[in-house]
């Protein structure tokens, strides 16, 4: 007698959106291209949606928790990530800060640091209020979502050197007392560590490090001399999956972004997907990078759902808004990331089970681009 | 004899004593303050030149204009004592809610370079602050600037509330920042936008000259 076979075939969404999202994390099967939060897409809809508001959702945990479960709630993303603002280790190294309305962000309100000497961290910085309230918020949202992709957030020593320091005062010292910046790095480097792995520790799936030497502020080599091997013994111990984002034009120093060791790179629509990919190969995963003032802003829900089915033509590893959104977005412009992901990635399921990216032509990429790793390959 | 070209070249590379140095030299010569302050302008065009087209970065420009700002600290009561008025006059400031002055510093250094007397509101301007000052300086151009695009929504109240302003209403709002697109200019109704601090400079000068034009025009 043959036994009869009850199990079926895999096809359509099958997979997790915690799964989905750690694959996609390695350029891994998928059965949907994920939708992501990896920035904050916090708005006052959803603040009024789940009654937790800024600021109060800064510091406390069911709150943050809450406010974030919307990106998966409601906006149908692969992803919750539950860090909103910039100050999360700086605050809690002391750094005086601004927590602003519901209508604004926090930022550092003064700059009490111009000697790295004068950087201590404390030996409670995991108690601080704003490294409870995060991890705090991660613990229940594993609990809560354990099939959600988690995403933590640490801003690394160069973004926090911004908010001790200043950011004037900081890239003036790169030019005239390089000394004195690696000596804020290496201080500011083990709460930075810290956080980390503290967020892993509450059950993130992955951490997105910030470090923002964007081409807006600095050059490439910049990057290279003050951070790339620093980053590398980064991405090696910080305890998991790793994002690495920077603001802004970034295309010339793709190439040491993906030699420092991230497993993806979260980018803003200054850099070009193609020519990133150029440039890249397959050493790390794109995730990004819609842009937010032009088309989440100040778009139509359309233009949205089009400029994601572009990026997903040039196959993008993951859709993403390229930072914190506005907090007067529109939320039918944020649903239609997850839509155009769902959309496509049914039309691209040709065996039913796991996406197929049609080819792309990648243009050659412009020499000045071309950093000393990817030469060499 | 004060070695000008030595001070333009000081201020290009950043080197605040040599750029004080040689300008307290051309002063006790008694060379007009001026004629000194044209190298200096003449060096930031260079600068903001080469930060264009990307062979220089922000940290080269802070320190160029950290040199000509400590130098023309000490031509800057000479040029008041000798009646030396700038022709028109900039309103700029960060937009509500974000903190970075980085942009707007250069531009309100830039524009200061370029001859035009600048009321610098800071950071976190709220769009009211924008207009009383604007009314209250006569206001040949308000600046907006953004380094966040969290904040850069912000934008749109000022243009709308200059333009519903009577005193103010035509003039010409030009923004600014590394977020910035032309295209965002022009859907949050600005009449202008640069990409960088010494285009900014350019840009400025275009529309102050149609703006004076047009409230002469109307009298």
């Amino acid at each position: 007698m043959t036994e009869e076979i009850v199990a079926r075939r895999l096809t359509g969404e099958w997979m997790t959106p915690r799964r989905r999202f750690l694959s996609a994390m390695f350029r891994g099967r998928v059965d949907k291209v994920p939708a992501l939060t990896l920035s904050s897409v916090v708005t006052l809809e959803m603040m009024e949606a789940v009654d937790a508001w800024f600021p109060e959702a800064h510091l406390d945990a069911e709150k943050m928790a809450r406010l974030a479960a919307t990106s998966h709630d409601i906006l149908g993303m692969d992803t919750i990530m539950p860090v909103f603002h910039s100050q999360l280790e700086a605050h809690a190294m002391g750094a005086p800060t601004e927590w602003a309305e519901k209508d604004n962000w926090p930022s550092t309100s003064s700059y009490t640091i111009d000697d790295p000497d004068q950087i201590v961290v404390p030996s409670d910085f995991l108690k601080k209020p704003t490294m409870v309230a995060a991890t705090g918020a991660i613990r229940l949202l594993r609990e809560r979502y354990p099939d959600v992709g988690i995403v933590g957030k640490v801003y690394g020593p160069w973004s926090v050197g911004y908010a001790l320091v200043g950011i004037e005062n900081f890239l003036i010292d790169t030019m005239l007392d390089p000394d004195k910046i690696k000596r804020y790095l290496d201080k500011i480097l083990p709460a930075c560590l810290m956080s980390a792995k503290a967020q892993f520790e509450a059950g993130a799936d992955a951490v997105m490090w910030c470090d923002h030497t964007t081409g807006d502020l600095c050059r490439a080599e910049t990057y290279r001399d003050f951070l790339l091997e620093m980053h590398q013994r980064i991405s090696a111990e910080m305890g998991g999956p790793s994002i690495f984002h920077c603001c802004g034009k970034c295309t010339d120093r793709v190439d040491y972004f993906a030699e420092a060791g991230w497993d993806v790179f979260h980018f803003e629509s200054q850099v070009d997907l193609l020519e990133a990919r150029a440039v890249a190969g397959d050493r790390i995963s794109l995730f990004g990078n819609l842009n937010n003032p032009t088309l989440l802003y100040q778009g139509t829900a359309e233009d949205v759902y089009k400029a994601c089915w572009d990026l997903l033509d040039k196959g993008v590893d993951g859709l993403a808004p390229e930072g914190s959104v506005p907090l007067i977005t529109k939320q039918d412009r944020l649903k239609a990331i997850n839509q155009a992901a769902t959309d496509w990635s049914n039309a691209h399921r040709p065996n039913g089970r796991t996406i197929e990216r049609p080819p792309v032509d990648y243009p050659e990429p412009d020499p000045r681009n071309i950093g000393t790793f990817a030469a060499a390959r | 004899m004060a070695d000008f070209p030595a001070l333009q070249t000081a201020v290009e590379i950043g080197d605040r004593d040599t750029a004080v140095r040689i300008t307290q030299e051309g002063i006790d010569e008694g060379v007009p303050p001026e004629q000194i302050l044209k190298w200096m302008t003449d060096a930031m065009e260079v600068v903001g030149g080469r930060f264009a087209r990307m062979e220089l970065f922000v940290p080269e420009m802070l320190i160029a204009a950290r040199a000509m700002k400590g130098a023309v600290a000490l031509l800057e009561p000479l040029l008041v004592a000798g009646g030396i008025q700038p022709d028109s006059t900039a309103v700029i400031g960060t937009i509500k809610g974000d903190l970075h002055d980085i942009g707007k510093n250069l531009v309100a250094m830039m524009w200061k370079g370029g001859n035009i007397r600048v009321v610098d509101l800071g950071v976190n301007v709220a769009p009211e602050k924008f207009v009383a000052a604007a009314i209250e300086h006569k206001a040949d151009i308000i600046g907006i600037s953004a380094l966040l695009t969290t904040t850069m929504g912000g934008m749109k109240n000022v243009v709308e509330l200059v333009r519903s302003t009577p005193e103010i209403q035509n003039v010409p709002v030009i923004v600014g920042g590394a977020p910035v697109t032309p295209e965002f200019a022009e859907q949050v109704g600005a009449t202008g936008w640069a990409p960088d601090a010494a285009s900014a400079v350019m840009k400025a000068r275009e529309l102050i000259s149609a703006y004076q034009k047009g409230a002469a025009a109307a009298g």
